[in-house]
């Protein structure tokens, strides 16, 4: 639901960058989004397309790396990896102590720059 | 020229949310970051905090609205200064908006500051503005299956207000199961029923809040 939220961080980001280090132009930034982040991919790319135009990044695109939820349950010692956005118990024993591991990313990773 | 820039999207919303948590601090202010669903029962809830509170501390509040002043012109009835935002578009409140909003308050004059929330389930959650504590407001007629359907703000606050309370049997609510479900997003959430209809359940809130402001 603030994915132009978002997407004028991630442009902010990607301009500071290229001001401190020179570089000219963007072609390309990679982001990974957890699926639990509460951000959906289509609903990025489409803010990131209306929030770039007249900046360093016109020209850029998104490359979304989604990262699935995952964890560890200490309760039957157990790594898993589901498919949901949310887990609210261990998908093995059914217990409530686990940690995840994965799943609420929402970085910036890489972006191909010119000069 | 493929470059690694490991950054969170976030972070320059975190690294404003840490100034304004600075600034808090300075002036020796503690600060609430009050969200709930529209029509939950913010604004009533701050109402009845004040009316509650304020000869005991110094109040502030900052209203946050996609659009109008009704919000804040109900606080400033009560003589509490009052900064009303509106965020024209967005869903939520960020660190910036706080940022802007805090030089037309005197901050060194408040106790307690309550930044209301837009209305929304959803994203609030997901933006510091610098504040000590989030708290949240499910009302009973939204139903029992909110904890489950929305959560994020659950895990990420540390008081749920349960308002409404005095409709509890005018309702297919289960109050066992939105209390059951959200302690098991959230172990350590500290529950209120109360009603700021009637006043139920308003003095244990107030009393819990002001054993946090130091």
């Amino acid at each position: 639901m603030h994915e132009v939220s978002i997407a004028l961080s991630l442009l902010d980001i990607a301009e500071r960058y290229c001001e401190k280090e020179g570089y000219k132009g963007i072609e390309s930034i990679g982001v990974k989004i957890g699926k639990a982040s509460g951000v959906m991919s289509e609903a990025l790319l489409f803010a990131f397309d209306a929030v770039k135009i007249g900046t360093i990044a016109e020209k850029a695109h998104l490359i979304i790396d989604e990262i699935p939820v995952s964890g560890f349950c200490s309760t039957c010692n157990n790594n898993f990896s589901v498919k949901e956005t949310y887990i609210l118990c261990c998908p093995r024993c059914g217990d409530t102590s686990f940690r995840l591991e994965t799943g609420r990313e929402l970085d910036v990773c890489e972006m191909e720059v010119f000069e | 020229m493929k470059v690694k820039v490991i950054t969170r999207i976030l972070e320059a919303n975190d690294r404003i949310a840490a100034e304004n948590r600075k600034l808090f601090n300075k002036a020796g202010v503690y600060v609430i970051n009050l969200m709930s669903a529209p029509g939950a029962g913010k604004t009533s809830l701050i109402e009845r905090t004040i009316t509650e509170l304020h000869r005991k501390l110094r109040i502030g509040v900052i209203e946050g609205d996609i659009a109008g002043t009704g919000d804040a012109q109900r606080i400033e009835k009560l003589g509490i200064p009052v900064i009303q935002i509106n965020t024209g578009s967005a869903c939520h409140l960020d660190a910036n908006m706080i940022n802007e909003a805090i030089v037309d308050l005197p901050l060194k004059d408040l106790d307690l500051l309550i930044i209301e929330n837009v209305g929304n389930l959803v994203c609030p959650a997901e933006f510091k503005v610098g504040e000590d504590m989030k708290v949240m407001i499910l009302s009973i007629t939204e139903g029992d299956d909110k904890p489950l359907k929305y959560p994020l703000m659950f895990q990420e606050s540390s008081a749920l207000i349960l308002n409404k309370i005095d409709l509890l049997s005018y309702t297919n609510a289960d109050l066992e199961k939105i209390k059951k479900d959200s302690l098991s997003l959230n172990p350590n959430l500290k529950i209120f029923e109360v009603s700021c209809k009637t006043g139920q359940g308003i003095a244990e809130w107030t009393e819990w809040l002001q054993s946090l402001v130091p």
